[in-house]
């Protein structure tokens, strides 16, 4: 069909009005107000300065990354398993276990977030450490999920059934074969599951407390009380991050398979 | 089996269960047995009320625009021959995807705060003598969910729409229909599952959403998601935050379930 004029407009409409903001942002960081404004007025890098040096944020973003690592690394623990049964194996209740996994995805993070602070948290079962873990663990595990069933899919079975003919054995196939040769989207499935919980507001947002929060929870309780562009500062330093991991996996995997 | 058991038992002892016995504490009262009294309590009140009606009212036009924004702007994404511009663009829609929610929020400040983009623009150019108040609005949050969830639906249309050979629409071209025929008897028709995908998406995220409604919105605008955050946090009123979780997860489900049908997509 022949695409219209139209199209294209609305097309670059919706990239301005995709990116627009992130340019305002972006410039809004280096500006001299004390207030967030555009234009912005000026130029210096004080907001930058500011934000790397406040222990609220520091201790926020030490803890983002290490629930991020930790939730990836059960995720794909969890995952890789499950992946493979799905992948390879047909067996009783094999419906019931990809609604499992993908279950997590259908409940609100929200209700997820309440529903762990009120049994874990609030009984004493779990630290909100543990349990803040756990809920992160479940929101990414259907990504995790997805991503290495999808990458073992695309593994020829013969390539591990020359394996076994050759005398290894299934465990030994799976160590030495498949799991070298998912080994890109293992590490996708890593970076992807990452993003989302260093980015994570809804489950987080019930299960942080005095000392244990996430920096996009900090964020959000520092912009209740201040104005200025630190947390312009601090969106652009995690903007640029982003924009090195998307254009990373973009070179290793192309960005169709990203979602 | 003993392959998937560690992974549902986390799934179900961490997630389910737990899901379940807050259900349950919302129904269940020990005196009076079973219960549906907080339900209607939360109809009852005006402002629990209004807040559920707005979600909805907001994440239909969310909706609606993402589609009418998103469908000729998937169109043109299709269309482009040239593959590296073609992977530039898809990245730039991407992009939001992956960057920081509240980040991409902020941005909305920095436009429609009192001294922001827009309220000087109009000063300017003299539509408004003061600035006028754009924050804390049902629009500013209309257009913060709409920069949120959009890039779900171009993802969905751009995926939906490549896999319609092209022959088809010289087909039906050949055949005597003309442009608008040809769009609503076979590009659409075509096209059904992602705008159902994306629509699914859209609508449930933004009737979910937290962050766009507490920055935007504020308690001025009350939805579901941020009147859920106020019981819990500020009120610690537990029964009647668990009574808006149960509604937020049906209300999704239903939503789910109903574009589902319509669309005639039987799988998950």
């Amino acid at each position: 069909m022949k695409t219209g004029l139209f199209s294209y407009f609305m097309l670059v409409l919706a990239i301005i009005f995709l990116i627009g903001p992130f340019v305002i942002i972006f410039s809004a960081s280096f500006s001299q107000s004390q207030t967030l404004s555009f234009p912005p007025v000026g130029f210096t890098l004080f907001w930058f300065q500011k934000v790397v040096s406040m222990p609220m944020f520091i201790n926020a973003f030490k803890i983002s990354i290490q629930i991020a690592i930790l939730a990836s690394f059960f995720a794909l623990l969890l995952g890789i398993p499950v992946a493979y049964a799905l992948a390879r194996f047909s067996f009783f209740g094999k419906r019931v276990v990809e609604l499992a996994t993908t279950f997590p995805v259908i409940v609100p993070q929200m209700v997820a977030g309440l529903a762990l602070l009120r049994i874990f948290v609030l009984m004493g079962v779990f630290s909100i450490n543990t349990t803040l873990l756990i809920g992160h663990t479940i929101i990414i595990l259907p990504f995790a999920v997805r991503m290495i069933h999808s990458s073992i899919l695309n593994l020829p079975v013969s390539v591990e059934e020359a394996a076994v003919s050759l005398g290894a054995s299934r465990i030994k196939a799976f160590f030495l074969v498949v799991l070298p040769n998912i080994s890109v989207g293992l590490i996708s499935a890593f970076i992807l599951t990452f993003i989302t919980s260093f980015n994570n507001v809804p489950i987080s947002l019930f299960l942080t407390g005095p000392g244990v929060s996430t920096l996009p929870i900090v964020m959000l309780t520092y912009m209740e009380y201040y104005f200025d562009p630190s947390i312009a500062a601090l969106a652009t330093i995690l903007i640029v991050i982003t924009l090195g991991v998307v254009f990373t996996m973009q070179k290793l995997l192309g960005v169709s398979k990203i979602i | 089996m003993l392959l998937v058991l560690p992974t549902i038992s986390f799934v179900v002892v961490f997630f389910l269960i737990p899901l379940l016995m807050v259900f349950g504490q919302s129904v269940y009262h020990p005196p009076g047995g079973w219960t549906l009294w907080p339900y209607f309590s939360f109809f009852q009140d005006r402002v629990a009320r209004e807040a559920y009606f707005r979600s909805i009212y907001i994440a239909f036009w969310t909706t609606l625009f993402a589609i009418f924004i998103s469908y000729p702007a998937s169109s043109a994404i299709v269309s482009i021959k040239n593959r590296s511009l073609k992977t530039f663009v898809m990245t730039l829609t991407v992009l939001p995807l992956m960057t920081n929610p509240v980040a991409r929020t902020f941005a909305w400040l920095a436009i429609l705060g009192r001294h922001g983009l827009i309220n000087k623009l109009f000063i300017w150019l003299g539509v408004y003598k003061e600035p006028v108040r754009l924050l804390y609005t049902e629009g500013a949050v209309f257009v913060g969910l709409l920069q949120l969830f959009m890039p779900l639906m171009i993802l969905s249309l751009v995926s939906a729409l490549e896999n319609i050979p092209e022959d088809l629409f010289l087909a039906a071209r050949s055949l005597g229909a003309n442009g608008f025929k040809t769009f609503i008897k076979v590009k659409l028709p075509l096209s059904k599952e992602g705008l159902i995908i994306g629509g699914t998406l859209v609508f449930t995220g933004s009737i979910t959403a937290y962050v766009t409604p507490a920055i935007l919105g504020g308690s001025k605008v009350l939805m579901l998601s941020t009147l859920l955050y106020q019981k819990a946090s500020v009120v610690l009123d537990w029964n009647m935050a668990t009574v808006i979780a149960v509604i937020m997860f049906l209300t999704t489900l239903f939503i789910n379930g109903l574009l589902r049908r319509v669309g005639g997509i039987r799988k998950a």
